[in-house]
């Protein structure tokens, strides 16, 4: 390419980092280090299995989830797509453990051969109680931080930028692969493939579908394998980022003091406390 | 950056566990500033070609080559494909999987190479932006690359390719999957790049365009170069269609004419020339 | 080198004492009233699951103190392999989410794609591609495909992918075909008394109260009918794994199904502690209803879900082995070989590409 030309030269006016990139979130909570958000997430989840019993998830869950997705302004789009994300376990959590509850005295109902028990009615709960903490828990991680915030922060910490790859490439290609599938049912829809009605007439009509759909995507690692190494992608080392998430001592405090606090909860409970 | 000459002398190349070579006693150079066109049959050995003068072949396609292949006299047999990159710049036929899937912007999809390579950051988005403003994509740049046409995809991966600042473009038949949209768009793209003075090794199908742009043009029949020579000659030679070459328009309108006893030998020569 | 592997083994013991102590010992009373279960041995497969990535991660400290890099880990993590591996995640989530919310049926299918990545490109790619699936599955992927109990099963899916790399590694997953009927005879027979003989001792151990085959007064109906169905099933299997084995004439057939099972055992011991104390033994897919079916006639929550386990993750594991076994098939064999383990998952070595002459390889 000639010397002086626009190829080799500068960019008509200096233009940084454009804004769309990186674009904070709407609210303080949003604007959380992810690995902050990431950590309180699952220290959640942990604890509300560690608590165990009724109150003490509950607690939690205002605590953890409800409070800062208020403050968050999710809260509606949580309820609703934690409730969403817990319904078919608690469904089953809750039945199987009112009814199939065995050992236990206190009947409470009986239909047939099953019995509704109160210990049965007392796990059930508890088991109710805890799923949708960890269902609320990590669903507020999800509404409020991008994946691709994530990654950069992990990598910006000393992730290799070949894991970050991996994530952030399986994080597009779910939907991408479930429009192609989408396509494919639709082509062999039009060739008479049934896809409604029995169970075994659907898992039927599910091998034509996936085998395109897997044996496709394969076909296409040897061509974005190339493209990749024609960009440099073989380079060992970090590459440079455009921007990274900011963090502060104290996020990075409270990540630590969150840490310590669920390994003192684990072991409290190990000991035997509180009861 | 200074413009050097690829050289191939004498190469040949053949697939892993292939029986018999895709390519043989190639010899071929690309110097500064010209727009080599590549033509022949399909299997006949272009994206072969294109992947070996790229280096691609045999880094990571595996494979044996043999032959030298020299920048500007130097071997660059022992170079690792990330420092071969950064010299000749390769494009391909899908513009889908060209793209890296892990970026959300075009912007960010373009700056992907240059962070690959670790340059400072404001030197990655300078490079960025020079890219996508020549070849005037620079409105695309918050749009999600998943989400754009074919030709506007063919782009992306083109600006992504020119932030590495190469040397050299090899581009491997960068309109066959695109509508006719998407090829004026990629085809005036490429055009603009010759025009400011880009050496580009360009593989088509489609010799209206390599006519338009092409200094030279060679011709691979069976792993071999058949005819290599200036860009009129060539792509008004008649034996192009035993070679499995469709000839621009304008030479078959003039054979035709010709055989309709309207015109001459002199005026199919004349319409090659443009 | 010996050093490394030393400390991974140190560093393995003393997870595994670490997990008795705190646990308790393997071999103790149930109590599901305590939030920790008392008897250890349900939990010893998880155990030594955890221990096995502590003593990785040891391995892995070592190598880079000795050496400054992570040569035997970064060999299996070739451009190709980084490529594959998105598509691999995508897989295992998109069909374990179908089969969970949309089909219900009593598997899994959520391993397909760390089981080909573990074949591949090797253990620790595979385990990776495991862990990543799970993490991803809870934490990033939106509704419908979340599935929020996944995450805690990752521990699950790297064993799954360790398991799979090895066996790649081993050559078990390599085609052998139109092989002689008295080699077929062998491999199928061993195959066959291994499957029978773990289906039998899993039955004296753990169904034998269940199912009572011969005295349907002892227990339910729906007991004595879901005895006979289950053994039908187990019949057709032998029967249909027998047709395949001498009607492809494939010796690989024998390996692929000893493969799934042994790894459906395993992973059915790890996942029943975490299935059993997490979640109570229900995680929202169809196998919930063989986890009532068994609390139903009387088992305690722990051995319900590894009763469950036990009937799911081996039939899960043998089909997924075999749809990766017929996907790799139906690969070229030249995208399979420039993976890092796919030179033994070819059928033969293929014609030597000698360095003659002038011809030579990348050297980059």
């Amino acid at each position: 390419m000639a010397e002086g030309d626009r190829l080799t030269g500068s960019p008509t006016e200096v233009r940084g980092v454009p804004d769309f990139v990186g674009r904070p979130g709407p609210s303080a909570y949003h604007r959380l280090n992810p690995l902050t958000k990431a950590t309180s997430a699952t220290v959640t989840a942990i604890a509300a299995v560690a608590i165990g019993g009724l109150v003490g998830p509950i607690v939690l869950v205002t605590l953890a989830v409800i409070g800062p997705a208020l403050a968050a302004g999710v809260l509606g789009r949580l309820v609703r797509t934690a409730l969403l994300l817990a319904l078919p376990i608690a469904i089953s959590a809750f039945l199987v453990n009112l009814f199939f509850f065995p050992g236990a005295e206190q009947v409470l109902l009986r239909i047939g051969p099953i019995t509704a028990t109160a210990e049965g009615l007392g796990f059930a709960l508890e088991i109710l109680v805890r799923i949708l903490a960890i269902s609320g828990a990590v669903t507020l991680f999800y509404l409020t931080t991008r994946p691709a915030d994530l990654t950069v922060d992990l990598e910006r910490r000393g992730v290799s930028p070949r894991v970050a790859f991996v994530a952030n490439a399986s994080v597009q290609t779910v939907p991408a692969m479930v429009e192609r599938a989408g396509q494919i049912t639709a082509a062999q829809r039009a060739r008479g493939l049934d896809t409604e009605g029995s169970v075994w007439r659907r898992v039927r009509g599910v091998v034509p579908i996936v085998g395109p759909v897997i044996l496709g995507a394969i076909a296409e690692v040897e061509e974005r394998t190339m493209a990749l190494e024609a960009r440099g992608f073989t380079r060992p080392g970090r590459r440079t980022l455009l921007w990274a998430p900011p963090d502060s001592s104290a996020q990075a405090l409270f990540r630590w003091a969150l840490l310590l606090g669920l390994v003192a909860l684990i072991a409290a409970r190990i000991a035997g406390w509180p009861s | 950056m200074a413009v050097l000459t690829i050289s191939l002398a004498g190469v040949g190349y053949r697939y892993a566990g292939a029986t018999g070579p895709a390519l043989l006693d190639v010899d071929l150079e690309l110097a500064e500033g010209e727009v080599l066109g590549l033509v022949g049959a399909s299997e006949a050995g272009k994206t072969t070609l294109c992947l070996v003068v790229s280096g691609l072949a045999p880094r990571t396609v595996g494979g044996q080559i043999r032959g030298r292949i020299t920048l500007d006299g130097e071997d660059v047999d022992a170079w690792p494909m990330h420092r071969l990159s950064q010299r000749i710049g390769t494009g391909f036929q899908n513009p889908a999987t060209q793209l890296s899937q892990v970026t959300s912007s075009v912007f960010e999809e373009v700056a992907f190479g240059p962070m690959n390579l670790a340059l400072p950051r404001d030197e990655v988005v300078a490079r960025t932006w020079t890219a996508l403003e020549s070849l005037r994509i620079d409105d695309l740049a918050d749009r999600d690359p998943q989400r754009l046409s074919g030709g506007q995809q063919q782009l992306v991966a083109l600006a992504g390719l020119l932030a590495m600042r190469p040397g050299h473009l090899v581009l491997d038949e960068p309109t066959a999957q695109l509508d006719p949209a998407g090829t004026r768009l990629v085809g005036d793209a490429i055009e603009r790049l010759a025009a400011d003075g880009a050496s580009i090794l360009v593989a088509e199908q489609k010799t209206d365009l390599l006519a338009a742009i092409c200094s030279r043009v060679a011709v691979i029949d069976a792993g071999r170069v058949a005819l290599v020579g200036p860009a009129a000659d060539v792509l008004a030679d008649p034996r192009l269609a035993d070679f499995g070459v469709t000839e621009p328009s304008p030479v078959r309108l003039g054979r035709a004419a010709e055989s309709a006893g309207i015109a001459d030998a002199r005026l199919t020569e004349a319409l090659a020339r443009g | 080198m010996v050093v490394r592997w030393i400390a991974a083994l140190a560093a393995f013991i003393i997870v595994i004492l670490i997990g008795m102590v705190t646990i308790g010992n393997f071999g103790t009373g149930v109590d599901p009233e305590n939030f920790f279960d008392t008897e250890g041995a349900d939990s010893f497969a998880l155990i030594g699951a955890i221990a096995l990535v502590f003593a990785f991660v040891v391995y892995a400290a070592v190598e880079y103190a000795q050496t400054g890099g992570l040569a035997s880990i970064a060999s299996q993590f070739d451009t190709r392999t980084i490529v594959l591996m998105p598509i691999a995640v995508a897989i295992n989530i998109i069909l374990g989410a179908t089969v969970a919310n949309a089909l219900k049926l009593p598997i899994y299918l959520d391993s397909i794609g760390t089981i080909l990545v573990g074949a591949l490109a090797g253990p620790v790619a595979g385990a990776l591609t495991g862990f990543l699936s799970n993490t991803l599955w809870t934490y990033v992927v939106p509704p419908p495909f979340q599935n929020g109990p996944a995450a805690a099963f990752g521990i699950v899916a790297v064993v799954i992918g360790v398991l799979a790399g090895l066996a790649g590694r081993a050559g078990w997953l390599r085609p052998r075909p139109n092989r002689p009927i008295g080699e077929l005879a062998v491999g199928g027979l061993i195959a066959v008394a291994i499957v029978v003989g773990l289906g039998v001792y899993a039955y004296t151990r753990f169904y034998v109260e269940t199912f009572e085959f011969v005295n349907p007064d002892n227990t339910d109906p729906i007991f004595t009918i879901l005895g006979w169905l289950i053994g039908l099933i187990f019949a057709a299997f032998v029967l249909g794994f027998l047709w395949l084995l001498f009607v492809r004439r494939d010796l690989t057939v024998a390996y692929v199904t000893v493969v799934g099972v042994v790894t459906g055992l395993i992973a059915a011991l790890i996942s029943a502690p975490i299935s059993a104390n997490v979640f109570g033994g229900v995680t929202g897919g169809g196998t919930d209803f063989l986890v009532a079916a068994f609390r139903q006639a009387g088992a305690d929550l722990q051995t319900a879900t590894f009763q469950q386990g036990l009937l799911s993750d081996p039939v899960d594991k043998l089909v997924t082995f075999f749809v990766v076994y017929l996907v790799l098939a139906a690969m070229a064999r030249r995208t399979k070989a420039r993976f890092p383990q796919g030179e033994r998952l070819l059928e033969d070595a293929g014609p030597a590409d000698a360095d003659d002459g002038e011809w030579r390889r990348a050297t980059a």
